[in-house]
């Protein structure tokens, strides 16, 4: 049957009529605007079509070519130069920039566009491009805005950190028993454990979210940006957000990113200066290193577990789960109420001008001011200290750090309970605390009592 | 601009077909085979009006379909640059608006939108005049006017302004 498709035919009489009638509308549109690109097709009509308006044309041409050559012969040489420069300026007006494209035509003067040129805007409708020029134009309107209702940009990444999904055949026989208490995916409004049968995954929603998202809708303008396809991104929109107050189309999945691997903010329509992003993957954002907020992995069910190389009980398999209160969600919600706070009632500049990045950084500074840290048997031997990824989470959190051991020092970093800088962090009566202390005060945003860390706990796991 | 013109396709049928429903048969398969395809020459085919006349078959060597030729009667929809329109507004953003007449989409860049018509971002995000009395949303009605089109094999794109006399909103979906 296949075969049956392929041959449409037009009839001679159609062509002829459907030419007449493009060549008949075709000028009559270009008679009555002022642009003359149509000019060449309008001439060759000329002689068909006694279209009265053509005439006109040509005559008012002919008129404006005499004046022209008039005006060159009356004006002497310095005259002529100035009249040539205005006439140059107008032209440069008159050319459109082209800030953009929709289906290849330009969105401004409706042109056809023969290179594709710009960042693509796919999440937002097919087919629509815009280039730079524009999109600063956008950011900054749009920043003003923004500014007025006392907002930031927040971008969300969804698997790990708003939420975790598994494929249903990833599911191990103990986590069967989640079958039966999952929501269906119609009914979305309530409930955090969901079963999309059409997409053969389950997912949980991290406790807390839909509080978090409630709170943080009022200060932040929210976008998802994940590393799914476009339809989980969707499917898991409408978990979080199933009456669509929070996000609207501001949805980005791996398939409207400009690099491969890699999150961008060229994207998102939000000057850099005021954009947050919560994320567990550091590496995707690369060049936002500074927007970013680092979140404690959430890991629900017994694959994402494995996944990640831990091999201790999954939430899941323990029926528990996350705490509520103090949850990563809730500490980082805390952390964003200040951001917020510090970028807007602070004293001073124009807010326009103020940098979140800025603020985070003050922010992150002032967790462990105070503090003075000397690691042991935490860098390999001969490992350049100060380039190890601990040593710079100390230092951005404020502590500074050191390798010899003076009366200043507060905490003794330390895997080992037997090196000598751990004895003497004993006797002198500092804080002795394993690795994972720096760790956890990273992501929770506050210094973690030290008790809670001794290195000999470590020892006996 | 709806057309009312006359249309050509040679249909090929399966021996199955043929009998006491031939005609019937070709008519339905053209129905389905054309209506709300897309032509560049001549836009979307909105619907069958009547058959002018079936011409003789040719059965294609090799396999036993055959082919006939058939006229027929066809509503079009075509839009012309420079046309007016007036569509559906079915999305808004800071970039501009999109709108559907029908099978066509329309982009109306914030460029080609009055300027003192101010974006409002929110729940229902709008362009919204400053004193509050103009206001275009999702399902406003607009009347614009077509600068661009591009025809697809099965979409048809077009650029639209309301920055003109007489264009932009007809019908408020809020204010009823």
């Amino acid at each position: 049957m296949s075969l049956v498709t392929d041959s449409p035919v037009d009839s001679s009489s159609s062509d002829d009529f459907a030419s007449f009638l493009d060549a008949a509308l075709e000028s009559n549109s270009s008679g009555s605007s002022p642009e003359g690109e149509a000019e060449e097709e309008e001439e060759e009509e000329a002689e068909e079509a006694d279209d009265d308006k053509v005439e006109d044309n040509r005559v008012k041409r002919s008129k404006v070519e005499i004046l022209e050559e008039v005006v060159e012969e009356a004006c002497g040489s310095t005259l002529q130069g100035s009249l040539e420069q205005k006439l140059e300026e107008s032209a440069k007006k008159d050319a459109c920039t082209h800030p953009g494209s929709f289906g290849d035509m330009c969105i401004l003067c409706g042109q056809r566009l023969e290179v594709e040129s710009g960042v693509t805007f796919g999440y937002i409708h097919k087919g629509l491009r815009l280039h730079n020029d524009e999109i600063v134009r956008l950011r900054s309107t749009d920043m003003k805005n923004l500014l007025r209702h006392k907002k930031l940009y927040l971008v969300l990444d969804l698997d790990h950190t708003l939420l975790n999904s598994t494929q249903l055949v990833h599911l191990t026989s103990e986590e069967e028993y989640l079958k039966t208490q999952a929501a269906p995916f119609q009914d979305v409004s309530e409930g955090s454990l969901f079963m999309l049968e059409a997409m053969h995954m389950m997912t949980k929603l991290r406790p807390f979210v839909r509080s978090f998202l409630r709170e943080a809708h009022n200060l932040f303008e929210l976008y998802i940006y994940t590393m799914g396809d476009r339809p989980y991104a969707l499917a898991m929109a409408k978990l979080l957000d199933p009456r669509r107050e929070y996000f609207g189309d501001r949805i980005i999945s791996r398939d409207d990113g400009t690099v491969k691997h890699q999150k961008g903010l060229d994207v998102v329509l939000g000057q850099e200066s005021a954009v947050l992003i919560l994320d567990d993957t550091e590496n995707a954002w690369t060049k936002h290193k500074d927007n970013l907020i680092l979140m404690e992995r959430y890991h629900f069910f017994r694959s994402s577990c494995h996944q990640f190389g831990f091999n201790c009980r999954s939430f899941s398999e323990l029926k528990s789960d996350e705490s509520e209160a103090e949850g990563a969600l809730a500490t980082v919600l805390q952390v964003l109420k200040q951001v917020h706070s510090m970028f807007f009632d602070e004293p001073g500049n124009d807010p326009i001008d103020r940098d979140v990045r800025q603020v985070l950084k003050t922010l992150r500074k002032e967790v462990l001011n105070g503090c003075k840290i000397v690691f042991s048997r935490v860098f390999p031997t001969k490992f350049q200290a100060d380039n190890h990824p601990l040593w710079k989470i100390a230092d951005q959190l404020g502590a500074s750090c050191s390798t010899e051991l003076d009366p200043s020092v507060t905490h003794v970093v330390s895997t080992d309970a037997g090196t000598e800088k751990s004895r003497w962090a004993v006797k002198e009566k500092k804080f002795l605390v394993n690795p994972k202390w720096i760790e956890a005060t990273n992501y929770m945003w506050q210094k973690k009592p030290e008790e809670n860390f001794s290195v000999d706990q470590v020892k006996n796991q | 601009m709806f057309f009312h013109i006359v249309l050509e396709r040679n249909m090929q049928l399966h021996p199955r077909h043929f009998g006491r429903n031939l005609r019937d048969n070709i008519v339905s398969k053209l129905m389905k085979d054309v209506e709300g395809t897309c032509s560049g020459r001549h836009g979307f085919v909105v619907a069958i009006t009547g058959i002018e006349n079936i011409g003789k078959g040719l059965i294609r060597d090799g396999t036993g379909f055959v082919t006939f030729p058939v006229k027929y009667q066809c509503v079009v929809f075509r839009p012309f640059k420079g046309e007016i329109l007036e569509a559906v507004v079915t999305m808004v953003n800071k970039m501009g608006f999109f709108a559907e007449a029908g099978p066509v989409q329309i982009f109306v860049s914030n460029h080609l939108i009055p300027d003192d018509m101010e974006f409002q971002s929110g729940d229902m995000p709008n362009y919204t005049t400053s004193d509050g009395s103009v206001k275009i949303q999702k399902d406003s009605e607009v009347r614009l006017k077509i600068i661009g089109t591009r025809v697809d094999a099965t979409e048809i794109f077009c650029i639209g302004t309301i920055k003109d006399d007489f264009l932009g909103v007809i019908n408020d979906p809020a204010a009823a």
